[in-house]
């Protein structure tokens, strides 16, 4: 992909602090106009390298672009990012923390205060526009930020764990603006390891453990890595079944359930109905996005099984 | 828009947010407010302790003289006495009458309980035998000079042996060279007053953003040496706000003052005229504070709780009394290399470069001196920032190392 059609890009992204290798020759590229996910374990690197990516600290080597800029610092103008760690000033009123938010992108402080106004009545909280911060709860100052950080319509948005610490009705609202940053034309660059948000949202995405980029590619594309699952529910449940299906097979209350069999389902359907079990209920299904999160992730837990360093 | 637009730009909204959130808090009434607390507190005390003093101050000069030297000596000394200034008066003089033993009543008098005798006269006027104590050596040649102006008084009657004639005159020169001396002490002094209740503040701004978690939507946005400048600067107006305030208030007081203060003040000025040195206390004390305000703002950025910003008063105070102490010094000596030095140390240079404008008329050292202090200004931020960097934000600097790497390859 040409270098212009991407928002970000980064080759070989290393990070140390001390000793320990934190991130490992990171690759990202994030396409112009798409809700990228960046997607691991708690301490998989994931902060470190969006902190990276936008300057926040140098990386010990590695290259990175954002919106065609060599140094992040260029293209802060055109970037908003709300940090995994929220941080506003208490005594602010939510109006002026969102202008003052913008200022510090560029956006004039009359500008700010009226876009404010509307960003926190599009979220519901346009009761809130002359509250203090300290006044507000932890979602809704959450909220607050985020709407700071989209207050200068930045052409690249980046969230570290945007979720986190929200409740159900918030992150319904959160994702809403999500989307309505990406249908206004911005690209969206967020962390995560709730595989539910990232699937629902991400046109792409990154899983990173151990420090090193483990995937990248679509939902389903990560979601392909894992074979077809079979959940089979026999009409007559008898001892000798096990020895007609996979190995893999697990009982469970609702029926057998086991990995899609190499040469396909229909010679194991044959063997079980000339068996006499005959077929209650049969579905082959797709593994979720968590499914492959867990094996991809789990893979890496093994490598790093104790007795081995990352360093 | 340019990077050094930007990078303006992002100061001033730092600076911005900073200044209207320390002036427009309640507490900043308070903290504008304090010196007058402190003086008003200040002048009770001293009242209460000059009425206590003067209440208990029992030393006295004692006279043993024959009723008939009582009227003509007690005037002398009234004569004698308005020469001094208060507080500097001899303590207050009795008149007791002669007894059978004159000098045994004079020894009695310093181991009388009512009073602290100093000095005791007694004999004859013309051949007083004066007594005093350890402290008492002024009071003794005093009470000879009463004895010896009474004698004078009595045989001249009207005519004194010297006619003078008191006339006032202006000083051509206008300001005297202890005057230009006083000027520099009280430029110098005047900037380490501000400097130490104002430049102190900064050590803590940091800690806010710190402890807010406001620091990482600052540094993404903004590079470090504007977030630091930025709230220099903020505080800087805070500072000047007080200044104002307070420059103001104090001028108008002159108003107030008798007019002997006023001839006294008007033999001590500095030596590149008011305007100028009005301009350049300005301009110093802008430096000081940028200058020791940067110091502290780096490391109080470093310190992760209050109580460690609390522990870096202590040494913080001990520098700005270093920088004092070796500005007063050059102050009182200008042609001394202390002087020179204090001029040429960044950190008391604006203190020292004030006195100078005291001392000695030339301008153009202070412009080459405003501009060494500038570059010390964006030393110590650029350092403070990249302190910040690396200790707080664990951003290393690799990478500077592999441009000059890369430079050097190439070349």
């Amino acid at each position: 992909m040409a270098s212009n059609e991407l928002a970000v890009s980064a080759t070989g992204l290393i990070k140390r602090f001390g000793d320990r290798k934190v991130v490992d020759g990171v690759d990202i590229s994030v396409p112009k106009g798409m809700i990228y996910g960046v997607l691991g374990p708690n301490g998989a690197g994931k902060t470190t390298t969006l902190r990276m990516l936008l300057g926040i600290i140098e990386p010990d080597d590695g290259e990175r672009m954002l919106l065609g800029c060599n140094h992040p610092r260029d293209a802060s103008d055109r970037v908003g990012y709300l940090p995994e760690e929220r941080g506003l000033y208490p005594a602010m009123k939510a109006r002026e923390a969102i202008a003052f938010l913008g200022a510090l992108r560029g956006l004039d402080l009359r500008t700010g205060r009226k876009r404010a106004v509307g960003l926190l009545e599009r979220v519901g909280l346009g009761y809130a526009v002359d509250m203090k911060i300290r006044k507000l709860s932890k979602g809704m100052a959450q909220l607050v930020q985020l709407l700071g950080s989209i207050v200068h319509q930045p052409e690249l948005l980046v969230l570290d764990e945007p979720f986190s610490g929200l409740d159900p009705v918030n992150q319904e609202r959160l994702e809403g603006l999500i989307l309505a940053e990406r249908d206004r034309g911005a690209t969206i660059l967020f962390s995560t390891h709730v595989m539910a948000h990232a699937e629902r949202l991400c046109d792409r995405l990154a899983i990173i453990a151990g420090g090193k980029r483990r995937f990248e590619g679509t939902v389903d594309d990560a979601r392909a890595m894992l074979p077809m699952r079979a959940h089979y529910m026999p009409r007559r449940d008898a001892s000798d079944i096990a020895a007609l299906l996979p190995e893999d097979a697990v009982r469970g209350p609702d029926g057998w359930r086991f990995a899609q069999p190499e040469e396909g389902t229909e010679a194991l359907l044959a063997r079980l109905l000339d068996a006499g079990h005959g077929i209650s209920a049969l579905s082959i299904e797709r593994p979720g996005l968590h499914e492959a999160f867990v094996r991809i992730v789990g893979q890496v837990a093994q490598e790093h099984a104790p007795g081995e360093k990352t360093r | 828009m340019t990077r050094l637009r930007r990078i303006v730009r992002q100061t001033l909204t730092i600076a911005r947010r900073d200044f209207t959130a320390t002036v427009f808090a309640p507490t900043f009434l308070l903290f504008l407010f304090a010196p007058l607390i402190t003086l008003s507190f200040g002048a009770i005390g001293g009242v209460g302790a000059s009425v206590a003093s003067s209440s208990t101050d029992k030393s006295r000069i004692i006279a043993i003289v024959a009723p008939a030297d009582a009227p003509g000596f007690a005037r002398a000394d009234d004569e004698l006495r308005d020469i001094f200034r208060d507080g500097e008066q001899p303590p207050e003089l009795r008149i007791d009458r002669p007894k059978a033993d004159p000098a045994r009543q004079a020894h009695a008098t310093f181991a009388a309980k009512d009073v602290d005798a100093r000095a005791a006269l007694y004999g004859s006027l013309e051949r007083p035998t004066i007594l005093y104590d350890g402290t008492g050596t002024r009071s003794a040649d005093y009470l000879a000079a009463v004895a010896e102006r009474t004698l004078r008084d009595r045989a001249g009657s009207e005519t004194s042996l010297s006619v003078p004639v008191k006339r006032s005159v202006q000083r051509t020169t206008g300001i005297s060279s202890g005057g230009k001396h006083q000027a520099a002490f009280f430029g110098v002094f005047g900037i380490f007053l501000l400097t130490i209740i104002l430049a102190g503040q900064t050590v803590g701004t940091m800690a806010e953003e710190r402890s807010n978690k406001v620091i990482e939507v600052l540094a993404a946005a903004v590079p470090l040496e504007s977030v630091f400048l930025g709230k220099l600067l903020g505080m800087l107006g805070m500072a000047i706000v007080f200044v104002v305030f307070w420059g103001t208030l104090v001028s108008n007081v002159g108003v107030l003052l008798p007019a002997e203060v006023g001839r006294a003040l008007h033999e001590i000025g500095p030596a590149v005229g008011f305007p100028t040195y009005a301009v350049l206390f300005f301009v110093y004390f802008t430096m000081a504070y940028m200058l020791l305000g940067a110091v502290f703002l780096g490391v109080g950025a470093q310190a992760s709780t209050m109580r460690e910003i609390q522990m870096l008063s202590l040494p913080i105070t001990i520098v700005e009394v270093a920088m004092f102490g070796l500005s007063s010094i050059g102050a009182s000596s200008p042609d001394s290399w202390v002087a020179t030095f204090a001029e040429i140390f960044p950190f008391s240079s604006p203190f020292a470069m004030a006195a100078r404008a005291a001392n000695s008329p030339e301008i153009w050292p202070h412009a080459a001196a405003i501009a060494w202090q500038l570059l010390w200004v964006t030393i110590v931020i650029f350092i403070s920032a990249r302190a910040f960097r690396r200790g707080v934000l664990q951003s290393g600097n690799a990478r500077w190392f592999s441009r000059r790497k890369d430079v050097t390859q190439t070349d």
